[in-house]
């Protein structure tokens, strides 16, 4: 903490919140407190379910109507106590002295207004300014938040602006009053990495000018690192513990923390360096807390003296944690890490290569766009979208090929042409040497049997009205060709294999969590014993700690059945963790391929440049600025010529990059870049990497 | 926007298609031998026969049907079956105009007490005032028309008749059995009360529909956003909530013409009011005239279908997101 | 935030159909709230009049043994109209017809709604194109306009007694009821249908190489139930009040049957006449069995959105 103290914004203290669910009253925060001072951004993290959200909601004092906070907790926001406060008494508060980001800015806009009218509208009301003055001062505004053709901007609606756009409307409809406090629940969540970077640039830089306090929530540790000050760890509705941002990350107290931490993939780290730590088990239901420390029953730590609450104390001055064997971490004499993670077998130097299992050469997918009217009458066809341009890859027997690209790359496309559920406008795809139909409806059993593929969703991949033994023992008796009997005894296999009691085959769904779930949806797509499984997004709708266990069980499946995937997702170090060799994607195209570890050490494409960059990085001492991408992904109808990503790319050429297609280039070994310019180039351009590499 | 319109307007004239195929087929082909209808079980074949070939019912089918539509598309809807054989196309439309306006009394007397109702209910949702609300329009939507409008005669008309200002305005009489050619003001007392039989089963459609789109729209995240902006209630409510949740109350008004058509039907039986329904009960099925159902029934359509498309219109201009497509 | 919390892991959160399974478990789930406990039991009640209606009825439909004209009381409890039929009697006896024709008129129109809605829902592109117009344009057509036209013009018609054509005449409400509600389910059920086809348990059943049959009736249509259930109650309480309608209108049941629409418009006169009891039972009974109906069908919305 700084010597000379800023003066306090909001202090909480003991808040507690509940909320009516079926009759009973379900106590979703106990006991929160906060302290933010004018310039500190303070973060809450927490998996789904912890709480986060809603303390932030209890601190608005603007709960669900099922909701309500208990008597005994204290919001005092600038010495005013804000809980006795009506809603009418309120409404001066609002908006004037407390900004609000909210997680959707699609969903915080009203679609029938203009957006320049839903800023204005709070200046107006809280400042009595006139109608031109409040607009003037909005279309400033938006300049400030770095949205390009402000004065065009404030007459838009809602649904003209891309995501990016709208979040930006939304910071400065929250900063418009120039509020002493901010409350930002996940505003970059739903964005990509590359927006998520430099939207967050942006609120640092705000936050800081305008000297307000804020109060930051995110499920996103490196976010918290890049972003905050002070962090509180939530879970299960309590404060685990509360730090500064460089104590937490260096020296966790708590086993939570520590097991949090442990369970994100660093950028780089691979599953043939270690398993990932995860926590085992799920989050307890509200509804059914455990006795004493909430945390107790998925801690390795647990010991006797846990099945009692435990207090929240102050280890030292500054810091907050709620666990009996704090002073025991703090010394170093117990380990969270009960039990080392295998790592996958380390593989020698010349076995990388195998036999081709799957090559696809010359994909391509474009979707017809209707023509519109003027275009019919002038006979026009319009260009068709080119979701996939003339992919070519390859993947190897039990091997992963991870492939990353942000949304609108054609990423899912591309996937969803290899295993058949899209038409392919042109290429082939080559199973096993053998050549093979484009959709699932002329693909021959066998080759479906070899081709599987794991959803995103694990709400929508299971089918609600199916038990999970119904669910797993229909490709084990349509594929597998197994009958009845054989398949139930199979299906007990699986579940065992996945990790979940064979209890679990006559539950459905809707009693699973979300990794639970997802478990089953891999057991599903190994049942018919495939050669490749699609795995699209497969971790990425879980909460950390669950996804270290769904990574570890899928390297650990491959090892043992030797089967291949191809792993897509947007998460950059998940990728780089599961994958042998990864392509990055950009606009139905591939811009760079190579073995993972290579990936991320220069030279990179400048895609892949940018994307590396944008990640927040778990480490609160590292504040380099590297290159942010401008602008957004562009729309496939109105694909830009030459090189694909010259349109944002830091470091563009010149006009060759825009009329002529960059060539393959090689870098050093399997790996390859499409670019213009030369890898060495490239190299000197990207030195900060290797800066930071070397640290 | 024009595109928006344009598949509206091949809709519209794709539905008058196959409803003129409907009718067609269920007034020429369903009754069998419309010429034996016509003349009854003891004609001879003879006469038969000459009636077929003055109607050209001996032509092939689709040879009639397009005859048949061209003369509809003309103008020409032909005379009554039933003697006096009338003009069709004049007393369908004098029948039309009437139930228009007494539609249109309607539409004035529901449409703003039922938006009202319905969004009180929808702004106070789960609190007693809602629960009275639905409980009286669900009990409403729960009597057939004719048993509200049987139930309107028999208190308004029948027993609050000696009230001194009823008679004196000659309001709510029994019966609304005016002359075809009534003026607007000689009409309009005799209006009154299936007016209001027809208001009750109108309100009861729209205010569930109103009440149910206010708290779907209370439930959006701009809601919570313009109360967090320190906006006063009133503000949040008519300038965030209600724009939204009353935009699609227009296409419900619109369909609702459906619904309302088929309540007039029965109601102007009730009170023997001369529009529409009336004819088409008492004239055209009780005396099985073929042309005129067929007059009727496309009629009656195509009103739906100009309200339909009225409705896609505004709806269309009062939504930016397609009007600025 | 509330609503994980109620998903929370460890709650049962079994889908409410497999719950529900049997009428038993429908019931009980009705049985919760106090509105749709009532309005069960009405149509329970109806029910039990239109199975038993001949045993529990003092008198036959048209027995015309007694004054005309009546009033409540004593011996006939409802009076009696005026042929001197006993109006209780009547009213008992009027609703098996009105659960005969609605009922299966609606069972009916769902059965082949829901078929084709599956069908051309999980086809799409071109079929389900032309189809959604056809149904769309069906449905401007208001229900009342097209039964009545319908059951006017088939009315008058003659036929060979005991032919077939007269045995469908017999039948032509509950036909028209079935024919008018058809296009209707069929677009609950497609729209219903487009929505899960997206879902990816779909996508995994067609890359098992599963059949269209397989994937419509294993994985698509338990998921359509719960609409379909909600939608079904609803149609059969606009079901009772359109046979109500068209009695009134005199285009359903012939004298002297004892149809509830129908003593309504036989009695109309009576109204002035002063038997004013024989056109209230009627218009009663069916009032409460559509409040009955629509309570019931609210509390099975309920029902099935709470699970959903």
């Amino acid at each position: 903490m700084s010597m000379a103290e800023a003066q306090t914004v909001l202090q909480v203290e003991n808040l507690s919140i509940s909320y009516k669910v079926n009759g009973g009253w379900i106590r979703a925060v106990r006991g929160f407190q906060v302290e933010v001072r004018a310039g500190q951004i303070y973060g809450i993290v927490g998996e789904s379910g912890s709480g986060k959200s809603t303390a932030a909601s209890g601190v608005l004092r603007y709960l669900a109507a099922n909701g309500r906070t208990e008597l005994e907790s204290r919001v005092t926001f600038l010495g005013e106590d804000l809980l006795a406060k009506s809603r009418r008494e309120m409404q001066p508060v609002w908006g004037a002295q407390i900004g609000t980001v909210p997680q959707n800015p699609a969903a915080a806009l009203n679609p029938s207004i203009r957006v320049g009218e839903q800023v204005a509208e709070i200046l107006r009301r809280h400042r009595g300014l006139s109608r031109q003055d409040a607009l003037d001062r909005t279309v400033e505004m938006f300049r400030r938040v770095r949205l390009a053709d402000a004065e065009g901007i404030v007459a838009r609606y809602p649904h003209e602006l891309s995501g990016g756009m709208q979040q930006r409307v939304v910071i400065a409809m929250a900063l418009i009053a120039s509020p002493q406090l901010l409350i930002l629940d996940e505003p970059t969540t739903n964005l990509d990495v590359t927006t998520e970077a430099i939207i967050l640039d942006l609120v640092r830089e705000l936050i800081r000018d305008e000297q307000a306090g804020a109060l930051y929530v995110t499920h996103n540790l490196g976010v918290i690192a890049q972003l905050c000050e002070r962090v509180i760890v939530m879970y299960a509705g309590e404060i685990m513990e509360d730090a500064r941002v460089e104590d937490l990350f260096v020296h966790p107290l708590h086993p939570y923390t520590i097991g949090l931490l442990n369970s994100v993939p660093r950028l780089g780290q691979t599953k043939r360096d270690a398993g990932l730590i995860s926590i085992p088990g799920t989050p307890p239901s509200l509804a059914e807390l455990p006795q004493g420390c909430v945390y107790a029953p998925r801690c390795p730590l647990a010991i006797e003296i846990c099945k009692t609450k435990p207090p929240l104390e102050a280890p030292m001055p500054g810091r907050l944690v709620r666990c009996h064997r704090w002073p025991e971490i703090a010394r170093g004499e117990v380990s969270v890490i009960g039990r080392e993670e295998k790592a996958v077998s380390p593989l020698a130097a010349g076995d990388l290569e195998r036999e081709r299992l799957l090559t696809v050469e010359n994909l391509t997918k474009h979707f017809p766009i209707r023509r519109s009217l003027v275009q019919a009458l002038r006979r026009e066809q319009p260009a068709p979208v080119r979701a996939v341009d003339g992919v070519n890859l390859n993947i190897q027997q039990g091997r992963t090929l991870g492939l990353v690209g942000e949304s609108g790359s054609g990423k899912t496309s591309l996937a969803r042409l290899i295993v058949g559920l899209l038409d392919r406008t042109a290429g082939t795809i080559d199973l096993l040497g053998v050549e093979i139909e484009g959709s699932v409806r002329q693909r021959s059993r066998e080759i479906l049997s070899e081709l599987q593929m794991v959803f995103q969703n694990p709400q929508n991949s299971l089918n609600p009205y199916l038990t999970v033994g119904q669910a797993i023992r229909r490709p084990l008796m349509k594929l597998a060709g197994m009958n009845r009997r054989q398949a139930d005894r199979e299906v007990q296999r699986l579940l065992e294999a996945v990790s979940l009691r064979a209890e679990y085959a006559q539950r459905y769904p809707g009693e699973l969590s979300g990794g639970e779930k997802q478990r089953v949806a891999i057991a599903r797509a190994f049942a018919s014993n495939p050669a490749l499984i699609v795995c699209d997004e497969a971790v990425s709708a879980l909460d950390v700690s669950v996804q270290s266990a769904v990574l570890n069980l899928l390297a650990e499946l491959q090892q043992g059945l030797d089967t291949s995937y191809l792993f897509i997702s947007h998460d950059l170090a998940v990728v780089a963790y599961l994958a042998d060799y990864i392509a990055v994607m950009y606009l139905g195209q591939l811009y760079e391929v190579g073995y993972g570890r290579d990936l991320f050490l220069p030279p990179l494409h400048p895609y892949t440049e940018a994307l590396v960059a944008s990640i927040p990085k778990m480490d609160p001492q590292d504040h380099t600025q590297p290159v942010r991408l401008s602008g957004e992904i562009p729309s496939p109808r109105h694909m830009p010529g030459g090189c694909r990503f010259h349109t944002r790319c830091p470091h563009k050429l010149g006009e060759i990059c825009e009329v002529e297609e960059p060539p393959w280039r090689g870098a050093g070994g399997e790996h390859y870049i499409r670019c213009h310019r030369e890898p060495d180039d490239l190299t000197g351009l990207q030195q900060w990497l290797l800066d930071e590499e070397r640290e | 926007m024009a595109r928006f319109l344009l598949r509206r307007l091949l809709f519209f004239l794709f539905t008058l298609l196959l409803t003129s195929i409907l009718v067609f087929i269920l007034t020429r082909v369903l009754p069998g031998d419309v010429a034996r209808v016509l003349l009854g079980r003891e004609a001879s074949p003879e006469a038969v026969a000459a009636k077929r070939a003055e109607l050209g019912l001996d032509q092939p089918l689709v040879v009639q049907y397009v005859e048949w539509l061209g003369g509809f598309v003309t103008g020409d809807w032909g005379t009554t079956f039933s003697t006096p054989r009338q003009d069709i196309a004049g007393i369908v439309i004098q029948r039309m105009l009437n139930s228009g306006r007494l539609a249109g009394l309607t539409l004035i007397l529901a449409v703003p007490l039922s938006v009202a109702l319905g969004v009180i209910a929808g702004l106070s949702e789960g609190r007693p005032l809602d629960s009275a609300i639905s409980i009286l329009t669900l009990s409403v939507v729960s009597l057939p028309e004719f048993v509200t409008g049987l139930f309107l005669i028999n208190t308004v008309a029948l027993k609050w008749q000696d009230n001194p200002i009823a008679r004196a305005v000659g309001w709510f009489p029994a019966s609304s059995a005016i002359r075809a050619d009534a003026s607007f003001r000689e009409a309009l007392p005799a209006m009154w009360l299936p007016a209001m039989a027809a208001t009750l089963v109108l309100m009861a459609y729209i205010v569930r529909l109103v009440r149910a789109g206010v708290i779907e729209e209370l439930k959006r995240g701009y809601v919570r956003m313009a109360v967090l902006k320190g906006l006063p209630y009133r503000v949040v409510i008519a300038k965030h909530v209600l724009r939204n949740a009353l935009i699609p109350t227009i296409t419900v008004i619109a369909t609702s013409t459906g619904w309302l058509i088929s309540g007039m039907v029965v109601i102007e039986s009730v009170f023997s009011y001369p529009g529409i329904g009336r004819l088409l009960v008492n004239n055209a099925i009780n005396n099985r005239d073929l042309p005129l159902i067929q007059a009727i029934v496309m009629v009656t359509v195509m009103v739906i279908l100009v309200a339909n498309f009225t409705a896609d219109v505004l709806y269309a201009i009062l939504n930016p997101r397609i009007r600025l497509e | 935030m509330f609503k994980q919390l109620s998903r929370a892991p460890g709650r049962i959160a079994r889908p409410v159909w497999v719950g529900l399974a049997g009428a038993g478990g429908v019931l009980r789930e009705l049985m919760r709230s106090p509105q749709s406990a009532l309005g069960t039991l009405i149509v329970l009640f109806f029910l039990m009049l239109a199975l038993f209606g001949p045993q529990i009825a003092p008198y036959r439909a048209n027995d015309q043994s007694s004054a005309p004209r009546l009033e409540p009381g004593g011996e006939h409890l409802f009076g009696t109209d005026y042929l001197g039929r006993d109006v209780f009697s009547r009213v008992i006896l009027g609703a098996s017809s009105i659960f005969r024709t609605a009922g299966f008129g609606t069972l009916i129109a769902v059965v082949i709604g829901t078929f084709v809605g599956l069908f051309i829902g999980y086809q799409g592109g071109t079929v389900d194109e032309i189809a959604g117009r056809v149904i769309d344009a069906l449905l401007a057509m208001p229900a009342l306009l097209i039964a009545l036209v319908i059951l006017g013009i088939v009315r008058n018609l003659n036929f060979e007694p005991g032919s077939w054509q007269a045995r469908l005449a017999d039948n032509s409400v509950l036909l028209v009821i079935a024919l008018v509600y058809v296009p209707i389910v069929a677009r609950v059920v497609r729209s219903s249908t487009l929505e899960i086809k997206t879902r990816e348990f779909i996508e995994a059943a067609q890359m098992r190489g599963e059949s269209r049959l397989y994937i419509i009736f294993r994985e698509i249509f338990p998921s359509v139930v719960p609409a379909l259930v909600v939608e079904a109650s609803l149609r059969f309480s606009y079901a009772i009040f359109l046979v109500a309608s068209l009695g009134f209108l005199g285009v359903a049941a012939r004298p002297p049957s004892p149809d509830w629409g129908l003593m309504v418009n036989e009695n109309r006169g009576g109204l002035y006449d002063l038997t004013p009891w024989a056109l209230e039972y009627p218009a009663a009974a069916i009032a409460l069995l559509v409040v009955g109906v629509n309570l019931m069908s609210d509390g099975i919305r309920r029902a099935v959105q709470k699970s959903g």
